[in-house]
């Protein structure tokens, strides 16, 4: 079986998120392994709750915003 | 449209065209488009690209819903032709049977801001537009370089599809000449779109050449300058001096062949794979039909008749205007004038406010905190735009299965009015105390799902989006499995995290409703007055002795209006006013609180001091001239600044009255390397004073020595009619300062002459210095007072140079006129209404509701290590210390939620778990990351 | 003209950024708002641009 990475992406409302959503709008096609978690501004993610995901089995971590 | 009635109570008789789509039932999917076979040419493209009879005018239109063009719908031409759409429609939202309505309207003021159209240039025929396909306008380049647009922001030649290596921008196309087109006045934006553009399209390919061919480069506005240097020396635009004759085309690949005499007087044979027109703005066709059915008055360029000192009033009353509909002007000055035609329009209808304002009324909110968990899950099928590509059955079934959720429910559309209305049903029923609603994206839809769980009696924060549309089906529309397995881990996190939301308040907070306006020039007597006249109390702050500012010294506005004159009117209303309290001889010298609720010192220069409760701070400290050091200024008394000369002219000063040579110098310390900006209005007081001097005597010689000569929009008039009157103009370049001397009594003035290529030498009776406006003494202690930002010139930093033209990032506070950035005065009073329109929306209540999503200390946990309080970026927190139960002094932060954004800055900073957003806890995201990595 | 006359309504023509600010103000400050926009949708002229100076920031 091949290698499916699971990937968390921080968004940012106001940015990316908003980004992910156009993304769909215009029906982009991505590979479904990314889970993404909407925050109110990257800021607020905090070192921890990446090393937490790292940790908990995550292959990849993206903040965007 | 029709229009009867008078101010205070407009009769208003308006058609409303069919859409033929059902605007309740479209649920944007877009099905009927697909199918639709009439294709289009695409007006939102500027006809670059190609849509559908059945269509939305671009993907994130508001409202989101289809349409059918009736022009080119097949069935609508031929009943039972075609019907494609209707029947693939799964909401059942065609209807072809649709008919315009009439609607009659009552108001008790109208604003008409139907906006501007661009320059046709297929009519011209001169630059070759509609025969060469590679001569484009800049709209059509917008829509090429917009990743939305017809090549995905790939900037490709119309002729052959292949990457443009090579581009020309010809600008004052459709502006600034009576002969080709009959548009004589300058369209103000034109420079900096071509400079934006041009830049935009080099960083999306850098090996592009771009070059910019100007007459004058007219970036007068607050940073323009500097963009343009930026793209000059940073993006390698190149910019060219000249006026371009033809496009002729070379060759049959579509290349295209451009005459031009440069600089140095050499003929110039170049040529480029793409022409882009910088074509003007000009006044639809509809938009004349509407002034004329409005009844209001037009100025000879067609643009609505306004005066300066009531820039967005029309010549009817009770009728404004607003945007480029009065003259051509760029976004932050047409967003400033929507504002303040609201502004203008509340001041006629206060009596009125609130009269036919609507509030929604909820249920008492239920008490949760001591019951069990109990969510209940909403999977949406959005038609099929979810359900064709997820198995939603499933995602449904694997729902109830999590802990916590003890009802599923799946919904043809959620977000529909029955659906509500079930769904309040549901909730009640089953005493659910969390909601979670599996279906497209919270930044549409999350609002409305709160109003219904509050509609349902819960707290409207007990509730998640899952989102499987925007963000799952319709991305991975060709792996079933793939998209069903995320839309069920995409539930699971949802569900986690709301297991941990309690309900949130939202922050209320009182308004104090009194205005502080700091500076008592045009502006700040503008904004006073307007606010005062919509019945909210102002304390009017005045550092001299007098008001008026910079108005007393003025002579006339660019269309001729006396300056002095109307500002003492200003004064007198404003002495009279019953709720202007006016403090002269006054500082600021302490200020503390925030939106609502300001408290400021201020201090009177015989030493007593008062303070003052306002809700809101309106900033007008205007601008200083500079006092300059070249060119002989203050050595030479004929020697005199544009101010002075002003003062000189006016009380018959025989020098200026037996003056027969006078040369004026432009940007006298503006746009050099200490001020780094145009000073905006130099140009055109030049140029007006130059008209006195001529029509008063005709054998005068008068020069201006201009760098670029910047009498943008209407004021082009002034310039034409200078020249006309043989006034002369000179061009000199920032490394080619003309230089002054005296010799005997008479002024040497030499400049290099770029139409002859050899240095001019003038005797002049009189040099008039055109020189900058800087920003006042005292500002940075102001902005200190305030925590308000200035910007790197020294004057005040708006929220958004676009579109927060007249607030502060800080809620509030607003700023207006040249404290801003120079400006004339017509613009001065459009931002003054503009902020008094935006102080009025917090003023006309008595408190205001601000979202629950605040951050929230944990009192166990903050020790007052105070690292928050320095990432803040709305100075929310601050280090408190308090008395704990074993008597000993703590440490620790106080949150002040007004001020709050809810962003999290604090939350990831924390090292101690001390605060968090509400909403967005670390606990809940910590929930959601661990069930996304569960399975 | 009586002031209890006065309609506390505007009536505001085209939906582009303009009128959008205008009606935005007019409705937060507590005066009932009429938008008519010609087009199916509103946004007028700034949705077609596609980014904006000095921070190039998506015109949407």
């Amino acid at each position: 079986m091949s290698f499916e990475p699971k990937i968390i992406a921080f968004c940012c409302n106001w940015c990316s998120y908003a980004a992910a959503d156009l993304a769909g709008t215009s029906r982009m096609q991505y590979p479904p392994n990314v889970r993404l978690v909407r925050v109110m501004c990257t800021g607020m993610v905090h070192p921890e709750l990446v090393l937490n995901a790292f940790n908990q089995g995550a292959d990849g971590i993206m903040i965007l915003g | 449209m029709e229009i009867t009635g008078e101010v205070g109570n407009f009769k208003i008789k308006i058609k409303e065209h069919p859409r033929y789509v059902d605007m309740d039932k479209c649920i944007a999917c877009g099905e009927c488009a697909t199918k639709c076979p009439k294709k289009v040419t695409d007006s939102y493209n500027a006809g670059t690209g190609k849509r559908k009879a059945i269509y939305v005018k671009y993907p994130q239109a508001v409202p989101l819903k289809y349409q059918i063009d009736a022009e080119n719908c097949i069935w609508l031409k031929k009943p039972g032709r075609c019907g494609a759409c209707a029947k693939v429609c799964p909401a059942d939202a065609i209807d072809f049977d649709a008919v315009e309505k009439i609607h009659e309207i009552d108001a008790g003021s109208v604003i008409l801001s139907p906006g501007t159209g661009t320059f046709d240039p297929s009519d011209t025929g001169v630059y070759g537009y509609g025969e060469y396909p590679n001569v484009i306008t800049a709209m059509q380049l917008e829509r090429y370089l917009s990743a939305s647009g017809p090549t995905e922001g790939h900037l490709v030649r119309p002729s052959d599809g292949k990457p443009v290596r090579k581009v020309a921008f010809l600008q004052c196309v459709g502006s600034r000449d009576k002969n080709l087109c009959g548009n004589e006045y300058c369209s103000s934006v034109c420079c900096m779109y071509a400079i934006k553009e041009a830049v935009i399209a080099k960083d999306h390919d850098p090996g592009l050449e771009a070059s910019i061919f100007y007459m004058d480069m007219r970036t007068h506005g607050k940073e323009f300058d500097e963009y343009y240097q930026r793209a000059r020396n940073e993006s390698d635009v190149r910019f060219i001096r000249c006026r371009v004759n033809g496009v002729e085309p070379e060759g049959k690949d579509g290349d295209l062949r451009l005459h031009y005499v440069n600089e140095q007087g050499q003929q110039i044979e170049d040529y480029f794979d793409l022409v882009v027109l910088s074509v003007g703005l000009e006044t639809t066709k509809q938009a004349m039909e509407l002034a004329k059915r409005s009844g209001i008055r037009l100025t000879s360029n067609n643009f609505a008749a306004v005066s300066d000192f009531a820039p967005v009033s029309t010549s009817k009353e009770g009728v404004f205007t607003c945007g480029a509909f009065s003259g051509p002007k760029d976004i932050p000055q047409s967003v400033v004038e929507g504002s303040a035609a609201a502004a203008a329009a509340a001041k006629v209808l206060a009596p009125s406010r609130h009269q036919l304002a609507r509030k929604k009324t909820f249920p008492e909110e239920r008490d949760i905190l001591a019951e069990d968990l109990r969510i209940g899950v909403f999977v949406c099928h959005c038609g099929s735009n979810i359900a064709g590509y997820v198995d939603v059955e499933a995602v449904a079934d694997y729902s109830a299965t999590l802990p916590g959720v003890v009802h599923v429910e799946r919904n043809l559309f959620t977000c529909s009015q029955d659906t509500q209305d079930l769904m309040i049903k549901i909730i009640q029923e089953n005493r659910l105390n969390r909601v979670v609603v599996a279906a497209c994206t919270p930044r549409t839809h999350e609002q409305l799902f709160h109003e219904t769980i509050r509609a349902a009696g819960l707290n409207e924060y007990l509730f998640e989006m899952a989102n499987i549309r925007n963000q799952n089906s319709w991305v991975h529309t060709g792996d079933k499995t793939a998209a069903t397995q995320k839309a069920s881990d995409l539930t699971r996190m949802a569900v986690a995290k709301v297991t941990w939301q309690g309900p949130l308040e939202n922050v209320v907070v009182p308004i104090t409703r009194r205005a502080l306006v700091i500076g008592g020039g045009i502006s700040g007597m503008a904004a006073a007055l307007n606010l005062a006249n919509q019945g909210f109390p102002v304390d009017l702050i005045e550092k001299s002795k007098v008001l008026g500012g910079n108005g007393l010294h003025l002579h006339n506005t660019w269309s001729g209006e006396n300056i002095p004159l109307r500002a003492a009117r200003m004064v007198d209303q404003i002495m009279w006013h019953d709720l202007i309290t006016v403090h002269k001889d006054t500082l600021v010298t302490a200020a503390e609180g925030y939106v609502g609720n300001f408290k400021s010192t201020i201090k009177s220069g015989n030493g007593s001091e008062q303070n003052i409760d306002h809700g809101v701070t309106v900033i007008t400290t205007g601008a200083n001239r500079l006092m300059p050091d070249e060119y002989g200024y203050r050595q030479h008394k004929n020697v005199v600044s544009a101010l002075e000369f002003d003062k000189l002219y006016e009380i018959k000063d025989k020098h200026v009255r037996k003056g027969k040579s006078f040369v004026f110098i432009q940007c006298v310390g503006s746009r050099d390397s200490n001020h780094n900006y145009c000073s905006k209005v130099c140009c055109t007081h030049s140029v007006q004073a130059a008209i006195e001097l001529k029509e008063e005597d005709s054998s005068r010689r008068i020069y201006i020595l201009y760098r670029d000569m910047r009498t943008y929009g209407q004021r082009e008039t002034l310039y034409k009619k200078a020249r006309e009157l043989g006034v002369v103009f000179i061009n000199y370049e920032l490394h080619g300062k003309p230089k002054v001397t005296k010799v005997d009594d008479i002024l040497d003035v030499e400049v290099w002459d770029h139409v002859l290529h050899r240095p001019l030498l003038i005797h002049a009776d009189m040099v008039i210095l055109a020189t900058a406006i800087i920003p006042p003494a005292g500002v940075k202690q102001l902005a200190q007072l305030y925590k308000v930002p200035l910007d790197g010139q020294g004057f005040f930093q708006e929220a958004h140079a676009k579109l927060r033209p007249v607030d502060f990032a800080t809620d509030g506070l607003f700023v207006a006129g040249m404290a801003h950035f120079p400006k004339p005065v017509e613009e001065s009073i459009a931002q003054a209404l503009a902020a008094s329109a935006r102080a009025a929306t917090l003023l006309s209540r008595d408190e205001m509701t601000l979202d629950g999503i605040k951050a929230e200390v944990d009192p166990e946990c903050c020790d007052g290590c105070a690292l928050c309080v320095d990432v803040c970026p709305y100075h929310a927190i601050t280090l408190m210390e308090r008395t704990g139960d074993d008597g000993q002094n703590h440490k620790l932060i106080s949150i002040n939620k007004a001020h709050c954004k809810g962003c999290g800055l604090c939350q990831g900073t924390c090292p101690k778990r001390g605060v968090s957003v509400a909403g967005f806890s670390l606990k809940q995201l910590e929930s959601q990351v661990e069930a996304a990595l569960a399975v | 003209m009586q002031k209890n006359k006065l309609v506390g309504s505007v009536l505001v023509v085209g939906g582009g950024i303009t009128g959008m600010q205008s009606a935005l103000d007019l409705a937060n400050a507590g005066y009932y708002v009429y938008l008519v926009e010609r087009s199916g949708a509103i946004g007028g002229a700034m949705a077609q641009l596609d980014k904006t100076f000095p921070t190039n920031d998506c015109s949407m």
